[in-house]
């Protein structure tokens, strides 16, 4: 343990103790999530989830299962707590984000419990910054009921395939339209804005196209200002699956591989917009 | 569908002429014939076009029909399109990304519903339809003739690259001066400048640098640099090295690269010293001055000692002409015009009807004089890219 300084107490007083040698580990996945302000943390003894959610149609989850730190040690059943996203990510990267190479800033995390703040010992070259920051009570999340028995069309792409296609989305279209068929266009993206409609079609034998799994057509119409967010988690990622269940609803779910080689997963929720009509295809 | 243009082209080199005039305008013409496609573009202020034309040799496959039929029943020109920059440049958005991954671009026009189709094919086989809206317009095209003019270079566009990067990014203006024995490209600066901050540039050039070098005048014009910066980008793509034609100060520069399947011509306007060219009309100007202001100037009230911006509209034979008039109390230098005639009449016709003035210019009037309104509050003693069309 690179840490200098211990904690005054045992750890057997923290609820939730973990402790990583390179804290990009952690801070990089939450910043694919940290598209609005507030996050809410489960963590049980597999790992933290941290959830992210916006306009109660969309739900981002970061997923940073135990393996990913070097002790982890969750005391009760589950742990939850409500943070201030923007805060604890300007905490972890304290040190600076872009650190000199062979130079990792290392974090023990600490929580003492309901009330309690969530206590960071960040460490890089002899230097420790103790971070405490409160914790606030946590709220529901929402349950989207997205389960993989009612996946209607299912693709996985690596994820250079859509990086520009995010990049370029127009911004003055309110929708974005995905087309999922077993049929001609197999896949597209479309948008309506004010110069006129740009459509994307992916095949399915394309060679960014891992798993192609689509049993029928399916169009529906996502706001663009919800989904645009998600480019984060893109960037960082090196593989999406993109499905849809029967109602419509949208999942996203980002492979990330961290600096250690290690993979993670993100993952967004959608509700469609709206219903659309045949004759609006 | 009736489909008038149908091209398919390979080279990211259309994407970079769409860059290059980009550099003039935010909207530009999309004016295809039978013998090829024309990207054509005027600046607000009527100082700068822009033509690149790309023969049907340079598309792998070019199709395009008048359908007369059509036209008459719907009282239609052939088709011309008109389309914002804004909706463009982002189907050709990244040049090197474009020229890496773009394998194939394919260009086809609905006209019922008035849009444009650029289709991409991509790496991986992504292919991206882009559906623009266009609206018809009749496209304009400078007058002018590269043969009347006295003087004529020849150079290497990688050379006038390498002699313009010399100058800052935010010099506007540069000025070539030219004699039989040499050409020297240099800054050109306001009279009244910071000299503790200015950086000046000068080039010379001996006679041998040039591909063809015709001096027949000594003259020094003064041009903006932007939009060859654009022409320059374009000239990249391409081997061809560039034609400059001119003739004395205010009279309009062109430069130009004709390659075997591709032409590009900029037209700029040069600076005129109007206290030396135009004395002789000014009394004329300035008598009627008064008479004119009534009609047009109805936004200059609070300034007209400095300044009057006067514009007729006179119903001519089929389109506007257009006068526009401006004055500053201390304008020393000015922008010449560049006469414009609509593309579809023939070279003769335009020539001849070069009196009647020709150019459409109200779209541009309000974005114009808020220009000119705030060069004068800001008591800017040099008015640029104005145009002044006369009768005289």
């Amino acid at each position: 343990m690179p840490l200098s300084t211990q904690p005054e107490t045992g750890d057997d007083q923290y609820v939730l103790v973990a402790s990583l040698d390179n804290v990009r580990n952690l801070s990089n996945i939450l910043k694919a999530i940290h598209f609005k302000d507030h996050a809410t943390c489960f963590a049980t003894t597999n790992g933290i989830k941290v959830t992210v959610e916006n306009a109660k149609c969309l739900q981002a989850n970061a997923f940073i299962q135990a393996g990913i730190f070097q002790e982890f040690i969750v005391q009760e059943e589950s742990v939850t707590f409500r943070i201030n996203l923007a805060v604890l990510l300007d905490c972890l990267t304290i040190f600076g984000t872009n650190s000199l190479p062979g130079t990792s800033t290392a974090l023990r995390m600490c929580y003492r419990g309901y009330g309690y703040p969530l206590t960071l010992f960040l460490e890089e070259g002899g230097v420790v910054t103790v971070c405490k920051i409160n914790t606030e009570e946590p709220e529901e999340t929402l349950d989207f009921d997205f389960c993989s028995t009612n996946v209607v069309n299912k693709i996985i792409l690596q994820s250079e395939g859509l990086r520009e296609a995010f990049a370029e989305l127009d911004m003055t279209s309110e929708v974005l339209q995905i087309t999922m068929s077993p049929d001609k266009p197999y896949f597209r993206l479309s948008t309506f804005g004010n110069a006129g409609s740009a459509h994307l079609d992916y095949p399915k034998d394309s060679d960014l196209m891992e798993a192609f799994h689509c049993n029928q057509t399916q169009t529906n119409r996502y706001k663009i200002s919800l989904l645009k967010p998600s480019t984060k988690a893109l960037v960082l990622s090196c593989k999406v699956s993109i499905r849809t269940d029967n109602r419509g609803f949208l999942s996203l779910q980002y492979m990330i591989r961290n600096e250690d080689g290690q993979i993670c997963f993100v993952e967004y929720y959608c509700c469609p917009d709206e219903d659309i009509t045949e004759s609006e295809l | 569908i009736p489909t008038y243009l149908n091209c398919i082209l390979k080279k990211a080199m259309f994407g970079r002429a769409i860059h290059a005039i980009a550099r003039i305008s935010d909207e530009f013409w999309f004016d295809p014939n039978e013998k090829g496609l024309a990207l054509r573009s005027v600046n607000s202020s009527r100082s700068a076009y822009a033509c690149v034309f790309f023969s049907s040799m340079f598309f792998q496959y070019y199709c395009w029909t008048a359908e007369p039929e059509l036209c008459q029943k719907k009282r239609q020109l052939p088709l011309t399109c008109k389309l914002v920059m804004k909706s463009v440049l982002p189907v050709f958005r990244w040049l090197n990304t474009l020229e890496r991954n773009v394998e194939k671009c394919n260009i086809y026009t609905n006209v019922n519903d008035c849009h444009i189709t650029f289709k991409l094919f991509c790496k991986h086989g992504i292919v991206k339809t882009y559906n623009l809206a266009f609206h018809e317009s009749e496209p304009l095209q400078a007058v002018f003739s590269r043969h009347m003019c006295p003087n004529v270079l020849k150079i290497q566009s990688r050379l006038l690259t390498d002699i313009m990067i010399h100058f800052p990014t935010y010099q506007e203006e540069v000025t070539v001066a030219v004699t039989p024995m040499k050409v020297c490209f240099k800054s050109y600066t306001e009279e009244e400048i910071d000299f503790s901050k200015a950086m000046h540039t000068k080039i010379h050039l001996n006679p041998d640098e040039f591909d063809y070098f015709q001096i027949g005048v000594d003259s020094e014009v003064t041009f903006c640099l932007k939009e060859l910066r654009g022409l320059l980008g374009f000239a990249e793509a391409t081997s061809a090295s560039v034609s400059i034609h001119f003739d004395v100060s205010g009279k309009p520069i062109a430069f130009s690269i004709e390659d075997m399947m591709v032409e590009a011509s900029f037209v700029l306007a040069t600076l005129a010293d109007i206290e030396n060219r135009e004395s002789s009309q000014q009394s004329l100007c300035l008598s009627q001055r008064q008479k004119r202001f009534e009609v047009g100037g109805k936004r200059c009230t609070g300034s007209s000692t400095a300044f009057i911006a006067m514009k007729t509209h006179i119903r001519a034979s089929e389109y506007f002409v257009c006068t526009e008039t401006h004055f500053i109390k201390y304008c020393i230098f000015q922008f010449h015009s560049l006469f414009f005639g609509a593309v579809s009449l023939k070279e003769q016709d335009v020539i001849s009807h070069t009196l009647h003035s020709l150019a459409t210019a109200s779209d541009a009037e309000d974005d114009f004089d808020n220009e000119q309104l705030s060069q004068v509050l800001y008591g800017c003693v040099i008015l640029k890219r104005l145009l002044k069309f006369s009768f005289s």
